[in-house]
């Protein structure tokens, strides 16, 4: 079937005793995606990932590879391959007979296993390495063969767990890069374990966001980012404001209420609120303008605009966090970027004008 | 610093040095205790003269007596055949109910688990008790195996072929086991991510990773076995030697410098298997699995 899923996932549980480590999990990977599940540790991450190699059975549910269940088969019969955490090379084999071992276990010829084993190391840059040990290699070398002895067999996925995690931050940044450029280059569906958001936003296709064994929302990295789909994506991805505000309509436009009487538009709402519940505006800190009332210029119908006092400024570099105390005393965070202008800074107590613009706000379930 | 300050300071010094002279000394006292019966027993067993109490010359003479002593060389052989025999058996079982117990869950797992300890734990002596009533009772009786090994004849009672195998096991189970909880499982996991079935991934990767462990444990109960007198007097029926039961035999008409020599001999052998089992496993510490020609 050429069209369907490269791996799909149909209401997928797995319990350990008394454990929930996924919980109903439905996901649909596409052919040739680079799709992430990110989440915080212990969300379930890994127990989806061994799921889809066949180290682990699902308690209930079903997956799919190419459209096919994948049932009982055991994990040397799936057409997947893992790159593990900490690698898990055979510390008593060579980089040429790690890279080598899937091809002979499949029963292909020694000349075709050597030519495979050569190009898998040229691929990630190894060549000559082809005699050492595990040991005798740095930790970013290791990382590199077992990509190569996962990719030599051509699986239809690769399955991923946490594979740069044991990285200093330099070679992590580097190897991201080259990840993801090897992933295009050789068209293979990655599925990618990681707790780092940085790395998940720049590398997916899409991304999943898991906790505690539920998947929150599937979407690409922009999407994640600027539309979180609820309260937990929000505030697991970047940095974000939640403004205690109240449901006055569900629009469109959707209008709450914050700190007191104010009336804002915000650009959508999350299901299952109704009109006067209690909610979140949620809003990024660099969404935020500070004005001066003499400043401030003609508001459109999207136009956000609420009073309050500066509490405090961190300067941290390209930006300074200004904290912004409200009327009905919550506070929100504005980063505004040093760019040099003739402008006068802000004083801590001075009064000012938070301005956003709606399509940046979105109302959360509390 | 002032003067008092200064003073107390070298007595805090010299405390310190008096402390660690009593304990030199007396590390030494007990070192000596140890091993000074261990070196009278080798040097009087160079020495030329029947007394194993007074210095009289060297000489080799002894290891010629010992060598021309045909019951001492039979019995030597014997010790030889049963330790070769019961080790091999013993590493062979005592593997599989270490990868058993630790791989596999099953009913009265905890009943087997503690029972592998039984044999290191109980004295020797009831064990030997034990075996003996077993042999009597059932039948199995002291039938000797006739067989020649390099040529030489010899005959063995299976008795002390079965119980030897007994008390190894538990040994060579126990080795193998500490080496396998600290084995990584991923790597088995890897293997068969890499498409090799359970046997070819035992094959290819647990067994290989195993081997210190398992060769540390058969030098283990090859040792044991050569060194063992209780177990072997009570379950090898009449006219049935190795070596340590020879010696006891001799010993009953008067110790002669040529127990010296024997005593050293086995001496050696043992150590040297010890060393060498401490090396196999040293080796494979730090995860470091040996070779393995399959
Ligand atoms: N074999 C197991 N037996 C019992 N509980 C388990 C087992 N494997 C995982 N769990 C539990 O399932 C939950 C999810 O674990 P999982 O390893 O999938 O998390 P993760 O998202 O990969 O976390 P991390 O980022 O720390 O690796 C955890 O609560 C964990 O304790
Ligand atoms: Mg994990």
């Amino acid at each position: 079937m050429a069209n369907a899923f490269a791996v799909e996932l149909r209401n997928v549980v797995k319990r350990f005793g008394d454990v929930t480590a996924v919980n109903n999990v439905s996901l649909q990977i596409r052919q040739g995606e680079f799709f992430s599940l990110l989440g915080p540790s212990g969300c379930g991450k890994t127990t989806t990932l061994r799921m889809i190699a066949g180290f682990e059975m699902p308690t209930s549910g079903e997956i799919y590879i190419d459209g096919e269940p994948l049932g009982y088969m055991p994990p040397n019969k799936r057409p997947v391959n893992t790159v593990f955490q900490h690698y898990a090379l055979f510390p008593h084999m060579t980089v040429e007979q790690n890279v080598g071992f899937g091809l002979e276990m499949q029963g292909v010829d020694k000349a075709e296993i050597r030519r495979r084993v050569g190009e898998a190391l040229e691929m990630v840059k190894l060549s000559g390495m082809e005699k050492r040990r595990p040991k005798q290699l740095s930790g970013g070398q290791q990382q590199r063969v077992a990509l190569a002895r996962a990719l030599v067999n051509r699986p239809k996925v690769l399955l991923l767990d946490e594979p740069l995690g044991a990285l200093d931050l330099k070679l992590r940044k580097a190897m991201q890069m080259e990840l993801k450029a090897l992933q295009e280059e050789v068209g293979i569906t990655f599925i990618y374990v990681t707790h780092d958001q940085e790395e998940a936003l720049t590398m997916s296709d899409r991304i999943a966001v898991m906790d505690e064994g539920v998947v929150h929302q599937v979407d690409e990295p922009e999407n994640i980012y600027e539309r979180p789909a609820d309260r937990f994506v929000a505030d697991f991805i970047g940095e974000t404001n939640f403004i205690p505000a109240r449901v006055v309509q569900l629009g469109p436009p959707v209008v709450v209420e914050i700190a007191g009487r104010v009336r804002v538009p915000a650009a959508w709402a999350e299901q299952g609120l109704s009109e006067g519940d209690q909610a979140l505006l949620s809003i990024r800190p660099e969404k935020i303008n500070l004005y001066e009332e003499r400043e401030l210029g003609e508001a459109g119908p999207t136009t956000a605009r609420v009073e309050g006092r500066i509490q405090q400024m961190v300067y941290v570099g390209t930006d300074t966090r200004h904290t912004v105390r409200l009327a009905d005393g919550s506070v929100l965070v504005a980063r505004l970027q040093n760019i040099h202008t003739e402008e006068e800074p802000w004083t801590v107590g001075e009064r000012t004008i938070v301005e956003w613009d709606a399509a940046h706000a979105r109302v959360l379930r509390v | 610093m002032n003067d008092a300050n200064r003073s107390h300071d070298r007595l805090a010094r010299w405390r310190a040095s008096l402390g660690g002279w009593i304990l030199s000394g007396y590390g030494v006292l007990a070192y000596l205790f140890l091993y000074l019966p261990i070196v009278i027993l080798v040097v009087f067993s160079f020495n030329d003269s029947r007394s194993t109490s007074q210095w009289q010359g060297f000489t080799v003479d002894w290891y010629y007596a010992m060598f021309d002593d045909r019951q001492i060389i039979l019995s030597l052989w014997n010790s030889f055949f049963l330790a070769v025999v019961s080790t091999i058996i013993a590493t062979v079982l005592g593997t599989l109910i270490a990868l058993g117990l630790e791989r596999y869950s099953f009913r009265g797992k905890t009943a087997v688990d503690s029972m592998l300890y039984l044999p290191v734990i109980i004295p020797d002596i009831a064990m030997a008790i034990m075996l003996l009533i077993f042999f009597n009772l059932s039948g199995i009786g002291f039938q000797p195996w006739k067989v020649q090994f390099f040529g030489v004849k010899l005959a063995v009672p299976y008795s002390v072929i079965i119980a030897h195998v007994a008390f190894n096991i538990s040994f060579v189970a126990i080795v193998v086991r500490a080496r396998l909880a600290q084995m990584d499982r991923t790597l088995e996991e890897a293997a068969q991510d890499l498409y090799a079935n359970s046997w070819r991934t035992f094959r290819r990767i647990t067994l290989p990773m195993l081997m210190p462990g398992i060769i540390g444990g058969a030098l283990l109960a090859f040792t044991l076995s050569l060194d063992d007198f209780v177990i072997t007097f009570f379950t090898s029926g009449a006219g049935f030697n190795t070596l340590p039961v020879r010696v006891f035999g001799m010993i009953k008409k008067g110790v002669t410098p040529k127990i010296n020599a024997v005593s050293t001999l086995m001496l050696v052998v043992s150590l040297s298997l010890v060393f060498l089992s401490i090396i196999m496993r040293r080796r494979g510490g730090d995860d470091e699995p040996i070779q393995f020609g399959f």
